[in-house]
């Protein structure tokens, strides 16, 4: 490999990048890493990309679960339909079970995905109000407004596991649907996690002058957040 | 001599063609018979090995699996003797002497950066041949998909650690598996507990029991002679002693068997498929229906 | 070339006596306390809130090891960053450099240290220390098997050392170039400064480390008696210890690979030096990116499979069992989604290393370079679309039979390629009979026989008598050992000069050869009599009729043991009191070679500047095709040096 000198450092020696740099107040991150904004955005949207990918084969493996469980039906147990008094069903434990499996309600999981839904776009006008350069509150506002539909959504998705009318022993439906709610539960809490950072970085004024980029990977992951969030909503809603 | 040298002294011998040496000591004469040599290997081990080692097969399924297996063989054999053929003639013709000990590598070799045209040959090459071997693996295993009418209908069950062979419309269960001899069969195969492996070795087929699914496969017998069913799926302690004997039998044979395992002469005899009146209603049929157990194979 | 005043390096940047914050007091035995205290405390809650309660000793298990993994990674520091981050306290400069490593000499290995060479050495004897755990398994699975009927193991533990032998194996297998050289090599021969991520990539390595405990906790809670492919409903109705390998899984590959991966394509992707475009990257880089892109599909598969593998086990879901509405196939087909592409992530990163070997060590360019790009490209597409050739015989679903077969059978089109562009490398190239060729040679004799026995695994009949059957084992062996093993292993004789800066002693390195190239036949082809002759996998005792078969597969796997402890000790010796390498001992071109040994921090004094790939052996001569520029080759120097007295000096 033929190699050159770079020519973009001659003026100052070898020794560019290996000054000590001062910590640059205000900006994202100041000083822990030594390379330009840009630079590390082109990174980081690369990374979430990926981890959005896959995150997707999760999301496709457990939909798939659903429709294959719910296509195949082994043994009536899908949701017990055919579980009458004389069929001597049993559930998982070994009590009888007659069926169907009453559904879980429509409701929780469509206020889950419309909060997820709400708190992405705040998520969005965080961005947008840091990419225009608009007051500090402009985006800690939004910010916190995020973090606090996603609180939100996770109180609702812990709430629903009270009042769920069967349980995981009760056949697939029911154990694909409660896993649709861990699912999503993990996904609002590390939502959750990351808007409790957007909102302290953004009151510490983190995201002004300019320095949106990681407001912009937060966006991402949020819609992201929301999309899965509905598609399971939906499948599990809709599809019984 | 320096690498240099001697590197410059391979070139030639490969390269000089002014003489015109003999085929065999040209280089592609050296590598054809180097292939030769491997392809010889590949071919001997590929048609004698399954002659060899395979257990006595029993079926037409079972031969299948050797006619694969000798097909495949002699197909792919000249192929991988042409990877070892250039590997070796490669390391016999163009490793300098002592290279292996020393600090400083040998002199450049040719900038060959590529070769389009022989590129696509190769892929050409492999092409066809995954083709070939697609056409003859569709062919067999279509083939072995065809049910036939009348067929022996066997249910088997597996559980944890046994097998349990069923004979619809006999009333007759064993852990034994009889068989008659050119008598399309039909397995349902299915299983109580966890998953098995519901394998005969010598009839080539094979597949899952599976807890509340039932799985058919089929194969017509044609060869007298025991043989052994073993477990071919993990599942759980004494899954190596999950094998127990069976044997293939004439249709009479069979009816006797059925009838000493307690069915009906009439009902025995339609099962196996033989006037009523061949069969000896007593329990002293010839074949054994040794009781099961668990090590029976050993 | 000299440099005439020395340049400060970065790892001697005086740091203040605060500099890494909490990491200062962080390192791996305060991980093992932590873990160790955080399971104690996660074992008395939930022991006195669940136990007896249904599933109680699969709960506690479960919470118990999750806090065991938790608790170490808390104490070893990777959870510092995210939450230092979420409380806006970033870190600084300085805390970086510490992070870095500077100022702790050789501790650093023992702490979340982000330099990638010290991670790649640290995965380098992880992997060295697993692939000793999982070998000695299969010696005992060998001992046990040189008789019918021994009683060395009772069938229980045969079954959890198969089950962990083969798990352990994969692990190290999917880690073991992956770890150590897509860690400290990679980011070198792509001119960056470190991997994209550096503490992603910390936390890969500890992950992993923090994963090992809870699978060898298996011989304590009951075994696995499953093998790894863990198939339901057995796994489900198996002891707590599946509880403790599905965490294992969970940790290994729902977070470590998938990290790691997302590192290594980030790194590849985004840090090029400057003119090292995509064609021009060594292709070793695209022989990991690819292996990680398809990790990144195969191991969130696996994680999921893993969820509900717990759920099922632990809260009474019903996923796998087919009496109460799952279904066995959903396991399969969601474990093989995982499965076959895992097969392509431990192989790809190999295969690419051994195409610098060939390179290198025949003095010519990769033959085909773009071919070989788009063969990895092939294989990891067609990678994700043969799962269900593992299912051929479970029942599910008879009629895709033909498509998974013309799948899998498409996939040995690129692996052909694979064959061309190393033959093609090698050929008329003047061979240089060092370790690494050895072992590239011996790559070449397996893999043909791996991927030949393979086509037999294809074809929908031939499956119905080798599914299950010991055939299969030497087969994958073969391809995984035989194949993707001996290629990291000619990677570790070609790196090691760069990784520890001293040579490898290659006399006993060769002697450890001959070992393993013959002991792995004699070993293989034991099995493969075996196979043929009808004996299936997994069994701990078996019919007399295999009995010289066994024989002689156990005898070759003892040699073949003999022969890596051989090669690891001289490993091990080499290392400690090896001769000392020069920068290039290969005089390869790629930049690795091009900085000096051992590698500072952040690797490079200057940028470097790219101008053509690294394999412009011999293009002083014409050769009438693809002649790129025959640029010289100036060596590395700084760019003050260049201009002699100006300015360079550094105080």
């Amino acid at each position: 490999m033929s190699l050159t000198t770079s020519e973009h450092e001659s003026t100052d020696g070898g020794e560019h990048h290996h000054e000590y740099l001062p910590a640059v107040e205000g900006a994202e991150n100041p000083g822990g890493e030594h390379e330009s904004a840009g630079e590390r955005d082109k990174k980081e949207r690369l990374m979430i990309w990926l981890f959005i990918g896959g995150d997707l084969v999760i999301l496709i493996l457990e939909v798939f679960a659903w429709f294959y469980l719910r296509t195949l039906d082994s043994n009536g147990m899908w949701n017990a339909a055919k579980c009458t008094a004389s069929a001597n069903c049993v559930d998982g434990l070994g009590n009888p079970l007659i069926g169907p499996v009453a559904k879980a309600s429509i409701w929780h999981p469509m206020i889950i995905m419309s909060l997820a839904i709400i708190s992405a776009l705040f998520v969005w006008a965080a961005e947008s109000a840091s990419r225009r350069k608009a007051a500090k509150s402009a985006v800690s506002g939004p910010a916190l407004a995020a973090l606090v539909f996603m609180i939100a959504a996770i109180v609702v998705q812990i709430l629903q596991f009270q009042v769920l009318p069967f349980t995981t022993v009760d056949g697939g439906y029911a154990s694909v649907y409660e896993f649709f709610m861990g699912s999503t539960l993990a996904h609002l809490l590390l939502m959750g996690f990351i808007l409790t950072g957007l909102w302290t970085r953004a009151a510490k004024g983190r995201y002004q002058g300019g320095t949106f980029h990681r407001v912009r990977i937060m966006r991402m992951f949020g819609v992201w957040i929301a999309i899965s969030t509905s598609v399971l909503a939906i499948v599990g809603g809709f599809f019984v | 001599m320096s690498f240099e040298q001697q590197f410059d002294a391979i070139e030639n011998e490969i390269t000089e063609e002014g003489d015109a040496p003999p085929f065999f000591s040209r280089p592609g004469g050296k590598i054809f018979i180097i292939w030769l040599v491997f392809t010889a290997i590949g071919v001997v081990i590929g048609v004698f090995a399954p002659h060899h080692l395979l257990p006595g097969l029993q079926s037409g399924t079972g031969s299948d699996v050797w006619a694969t297996i000798v097909f495949f063989t002699v197909l792919a054999a000249p192929v991988a003797a042409f990877v070892y053929a250039l590997a070796f003639y490669s390391l016999l013709a163009w490793r300098p002497k002592k290279s292996g000990s020393s600090d400083e590598p040998p002199p450049d070799g040719p900038p060959q950066r590529g070769n389009g045209p022989l590129t696509i040959l190769w892929v050409g090459i492999s092409t066809l041949l995954v083709i070939v071997l697609l056409v003859w693996g569709m062919t067999v295993w279509s083939s072995q998909q065809v049910a036939h009418d009348g067929a022996l209908q066997v249910n088997v069950t597996g559980q944890q650690w046994l097998w349990t062979y069923e004979y619809p419309g006999t009333g007759v269960t064993s852990r034994t598996l009889e068989l008659p001899q050119d008598r399309p069969v039909e397995f349902n195969v299915t299983a109580l507990d966890v998953i098995h492996g519901f394998w005969l070795d010598t009839m080539g087929i094979q597949t899952d029991a599976n807890p509340n699914e039932n799985t058919v496969i089929r194969t017509t017998p044609t060869t007298l002679g025991g043989f052994v069913v073993r477990c071919s799926q993990l599942c759980g302690l004494n899954h190596a002693f999950m094998n127990n004997k069976g044997s293939v039998v004439t249709p009479t044979q069979f009816g006797n068997w059925l009838v000493s395992q307690g069915a009906t002469t009439s009902a025995a005899a339609k099962s196996a498929d033989v006037p009523e009146s061949s069969l000896t209603p007593s329990s002293t049929s010839t074949t054994t229906a040794a009781p099961m157990n668990t090590g029976a194979s050993q | 070339m000299s440099i005439a005043t020395a340049p400060l390096l970065l790892e001697d940047t005086p740091l203040g006596p605060k500099a890494g914050g909490l990491y200062r007091r962080q390192n791996a035995l305060v991980g093992l306390i932590a873990g160790v205290v955080l399971a104690a405390i996660g074992w008395v809650i939930s022991h006195a809130l669940l136990q007896g309660s249904n599933w109680g000793s699969d709960m506690v298990v479960t919470v118990t090891l999750t806090c065991w993994v938790i608790g170490f990674n808390i104490g070893i520091g990777t959870f510092n960053a995210p939450f230092r981050w979420v409380v806006g306290k970033d870190s600084t400069r300085e805390d970086e450099l510490y992070g870095a490593g500077v100022g702790q000499g050789a501790a650093r290995y023992w702490k979340y240290c982000t330099d990638h060479k010290v991670v790649g050495t640290q995965y380098f004897v992880l992997v060295m220390v697993l692939f000793a755990i999982g070998g000695t398994l299969a010696m005992m699975i060998r001992t046990q098997l040189i008789t019918a009927h021994s009683s060395f193991l009772s069938p229980g533990t045969y079954n959890n050392i198969v089950t962990i032998h083969g798990m352990i194996m994969i692990i190290a297998t999917i880690i073991m170039v992956s770890g150590p050289f897509a860690n400290f090599i990679l980011p070198i021969m792509i001119g960056a400064k470190d991997m994209a991520f550096p503490r992603l990539n910390a936390m890969s390595l500890w992950v992993v480390v923090s994963a090992v405990p809870p699978l060898l906790a298996t011989f304590v809670l009951g075994g696995v008696d499953t093998g790894w492919t863990t198939y339901a409903p057995l796994s489900v109705q198996a002891p707590p210890a599946m509880d403790a390998f599905a965490i294992c899984i969970i940790t290994f590959a729902g977070v470590s690979v998938t990290v790691a991966g997302i590192n290594t394509i980030v790194t590849v992707s985004t840090m090029r030096a400057k003119g090292m475009t995509m064609s021009r990257v060594p292709i070793f880089a695209w022989g990991s990116v690819v292996s990680a892109a398809l990790g990144l599909y195969a191991m969130p598969a696996f994680l999921t499979a893993m969820s509900m593998m717990i759920t099922d086990r632990a809260t009474g879901t019903s996923f796998f069992v087919n009496q109460l509405g799952g279904a066995g196939w959903l396991w399969e087909n969601v474990f093989w989604t995982m499965g076959h592409p895992e097969v392509y992530v431990i192989l790809l990163p190999g295969t690419a290393a051994l195409m610098e070997i060939a390179s290198t060590f025949s003095r010519k360019p990769v033959f085909a370079y773009k071919a070989a790009v788009a063969a990895f490209v092939g294989i990891g597409s067609l990678a994700i679309m043969v799962w269900a050739h593992h299912m051929f015989t479970t029942g599910w679903a008879p009629n895709l039979a033909t498509p998974f077969m013309l799948t899998t059978e498409l996939i040995s089109i690129p692996t052909g390629v694979i064959f061309l562009v190393l033959i093609g490398t090698i050929w008329k190239g003047s061979i240089w009979a060092r370790l690494p060729m050895y072992f590239l040679y011996l790559f070449l004799w397996n893999f043909i026989i791996g991927g030949v026995t393979g086509i037999y695994l294809s074809d929908v009949p031939a499956d119905q008598f080798f599914h299950g059957n010991m055939f299969t084992t030497a087969h994958f062996h073969y391809t995984l050992l035989g194949g993707a093993m001996i290629a990291a292993t000619g990677a570790v004789c070609y790196w090691f000069p760069k990784m520890t800066g001293r040579m490898l002693n290659e006399r006993i390195g060769k002697t450890a050869f001959w070992f393993i190239a013959i002991a792995f036949q004699v070993t293989y082809f034991g099995q493969f009599w075996e196979g043929f002759q009808g004996m299936p996998r997994r069994i701990a005792f078996y019919d007399p009729i295999f009995l010289r078969a066994n024989q002689m597969s156990t005898i070759g796997a003892y040699f073949l043991m003999l022969g890596w402890m051989i090669l690891l000790a001289a490993i091990i010796v080499s290392w400690r009191n090896g001769k000392i390498a020069p920068a290039n001992p290969w005089h390869a071109k790629s930049l690795e070679w091009k900085v000096q040994t051992p590698v500072p921090l952040e690797n490079f004094l200057v940028d470097p500047v790219v101008t053509s790939d690294p394999y412009t052996y011999g293009e002083g001569v014409p050769d009438g095709q693809n002649q790129p520029s025959a640029a010289p080759e100036p060596e590395l120097v700084p760019a003050g040096a260049s201009e002699s007295t100006s300015g360079g000096g550094a105080s």
